[in-house]
């Protein structure tokens, strides 16, 4: 039964049936060649919308001819289609951009290997721009290569802001710095003052006790009070090239200080492995003060905390927030979780020179303080129950706030 | 050195200060005192006499222009001669409306010093002679009966005899009788002379 079961479809449909296979694997192949155009004409399309720059070279010839460039890539470089087809894909580079770096794309991919990298490249017109580019090598079957695919993102605006943040840091840095410096300065003057009236008033007194006739002792005691005169004169001249800048006094919302500068700090408090958190209060009546020299006793808070939770083991987080006190003031609190000050330094905390830093100058929280108390308010610090210390300052609200 | 000379009295914390400051003010012929603090001079009983006072701003505890403030509700009052390191002009400019002499920077000359120290000492015989004459002035409205001094009061406030008379409720005779005994009491010949008077002794003129 199977036998006669097996001969008997030979006969009359068998051939019928080849056909039809031969027929459905033509069908199969054109249905597969179909998809793949889809796929081809998809991933064409796709390449042409994208937002990053995508270029196409082909590696089998000596001087890196581009096949292919989509719609973003020339709006980039500012090149059209016809700047750039079939031409070396490295002439594209300006002439002002950096050669160091050209050769050694080129090397990179010559050795079969994709290129990562941010770089400064320059426009058809010659403008200036940064991109982000990566180059692949695509390798046939075979695994040779026979193209290589390049994405470029421009980067030029992140880089600015990153410029711009970098320069503002640097400005406060040094605003900070030259305060510091003024204040060193002023305290050094006071303290080379002291004894300078005091050599001063003897050399004087001296020579009015002197007997008649000492004009040799009279005239070296002169030169004592002449040279003491010169060194306060240096002094002077030093305090009048410090001499402060006046406050700018404004009326400004101190939670907006507080996100700008956790902004400028961010970076700092990534590469220190700490979290900077905050928790302000939304209904903060504003303040009236100099913004940028209390942008300075928050950075000086801020620094120190970090500084402080340097050797720490704990979870390092500097927490910033803001309340009302009282109708009148509104609360800044900056609290660490670091080690805390020892009882036997509390004490000192204000005074200037004193410091626990090895590379301090042990003037930031005197400073702090004295902005602070200019603005009519009052500094503080605590340490915390568990660890780490909690500084905190209280301002005035801009008059017409209150309530 | 005679007791009579001047004193010259020193606050400033810095001992160097006050020792050199001292050897200089006696070779300049004055006597001194020198306070390392401010409560240390407020604590000194001093004598009478033409003196002043060099006072250093910064100064533990209470601090110069905290001192100066004590100082000017004092009668008499005794003119003070500013020395800082830290010189800042609201500081200076507070002390001088309150009457100081000088404002000096340290380190200031002999010279510089020795010139404010004499016109504090001018300063000091004005307001003593003033201190005394407003002395003799109050022992003079001491002798005044009770009666005498509210119409003292009127008068010096420039009220005429009907309005006095009519505050006190009493006839415009009697009291022409207690001004003219006012006015011999004080040894005043007329209204201005007693309303000068009256504002040399202190007497609050509403």
């Amino acid at each position: 039964m199977t036998t006669g079961q097996k001969t008997r479809p030979k006969r009359g449909p068998k051939p019928r049936i080849a056909v039809r296979r031969r027929l459905s694997r033509a069908a199969a192949a054109a249905k597969v060649d179909q998809q793949v155009d889809e796929q081809i004409r998809i991933s064409t399309l796709a390449m042409e919308a994208a937002i990053d720059g995508i270029f196409i070279i082909d590696a089998q010839q000596p001087f890196f001819p581009v096949t292919y460039a989509n719609p973003a890539f020339r709006v980039m470089t500012g090149y059209d289609r016809k700047d750039i087809l079939g031409k070396n894909y490295f002439l594209l580079y300006g002439a002002e951009a950096d050669p160091l770096i050209v050769q050694r794309i080129r090397e990179t991919l010559l050795q079969g290997r994709s290129f990562h990298g941010e770089l400064l490249n320059f426009r058809k017109d010659g403008g200036k721009y940064w991109h982000l580019l990566r180059v692949a090598p695509v390798r046939d079957a075979g695994g040779n290569i026979t193209h290589y695919v390049g994405i470029q993102t421009d980067v030029t605006t992140m880089r600015q802001r990153e410029q711009e943040i970098k320069q503002q840091r640097e400005e406060l840095l040094h605003v900070t710095r030259i305060g510091k410096l003024a204040e060193f300065v002023s305290s050094l003057a006071h303290e080379i003052n002291q004894p300078l009236t005091a050599i001063h008033s003897y050399a004087n007194a001296a020579q009015r006790m002197l007997p008649v006739g000492e004009a040799k002792l009279c005239e070296i005691l002169q030169y004592i009070i002449d040279d003491g005169q010169r060194a306060a004169e240096v002094i002077r001249r030093l305090r009048s090239l410090l001499k402060k800048v006046e406050p700018e006094m404004k009326r400004f919302d101190m939670n907006d200080l507080i996100i700008e500068t956790a902004g400028l700090v961010a970076a700092d408090a990534h590469t220190r492995h700490s979290i900077l958190r905050t928790s302000l209060d939304e209904t903060l009546p504003l303040v009236y003060g100099d913004r940028i020299q209390l942008q300075q006793v928050l950075l000086n808070l801020i620094s120190n905390s970090f500084d402080a939770m340097e050797s720490s083991r704990n979870f390092r987080e500097v927490l910033i927030s803001t309340a009302r006190h009282s109708a009148g003031t509104i609360t800044v609190v900056v609290k660490d979780s670091g080690c805390g000050i020892p009882m036997q330094d509390m004490p000192r905390l204000f005074t200037r020179f004193f410091t626990s830093k090895p590379d301090g100058l042990g003037m930031g929280l005197p400073i702090s303080r004295s902005i602070i108390e200019t603005h009519g308010g009052q500094f503080g610090v605590e340490n915390n129950p568990d660890h780490g210390a909690t500084f905190y300052f209280m301002l005035p609200v801009s008059s017409g706030e209150a309530v | 050195m005679s007791a009579r000379n001047p004193i010259v009295y020193v606050v400033d914390d810095d001992a160097s200060v006050r020792r050199s400051m001292t050897l200089l003010l006696k070779t300049h012929g004055y006597r001194t005192a020198t306070f390392s603090c401010a409560a240390d001079f407020l604590a000194f009983d001093h004598p009478r006499g033409a003196a002043c006072l060099v006072l250093d701003v910064n100064l533990p505890g209470l601090d110069g222009p905290g001192l100066q403030d004590v100082l000017v509700r004092r009668a008499p009052a005794i003119p003070i001669v500013f020395i800082t390191g830290h010189g800042t002009v609201p500081i200076s400019v507070k002390a001088m409306k309150l009457g100081a002499v000088d404002f000096l920077l340290k380190p200031f000359t002999a010279s510089d010093l020795l010139d404010a120290i004499r016109r504090a000492l001018l300063k000091a015989t004005a307001w003593n002679k003033e201190f005394s004459e407003g002395t003799k002035i109050r022992q003079r409205i001491a002798t005044l009966s009770p009666r005498e001094l509210e119409v003292f009061h009127f008068v010096a406030r420039g009220l005429l005899n009907k309005q006095i008379a009519t505050k006190r409720g009493t006839s415009l005779q009697t009291i022409k009788v207690h001004r003219s005994r006012v006015m011999q009491k004080m040894r005043a010949r007329t209204v201005t002379e007693l309303i000068n008077l009256a504002r040399k002794a202190g007497v609050a003129i509403a």
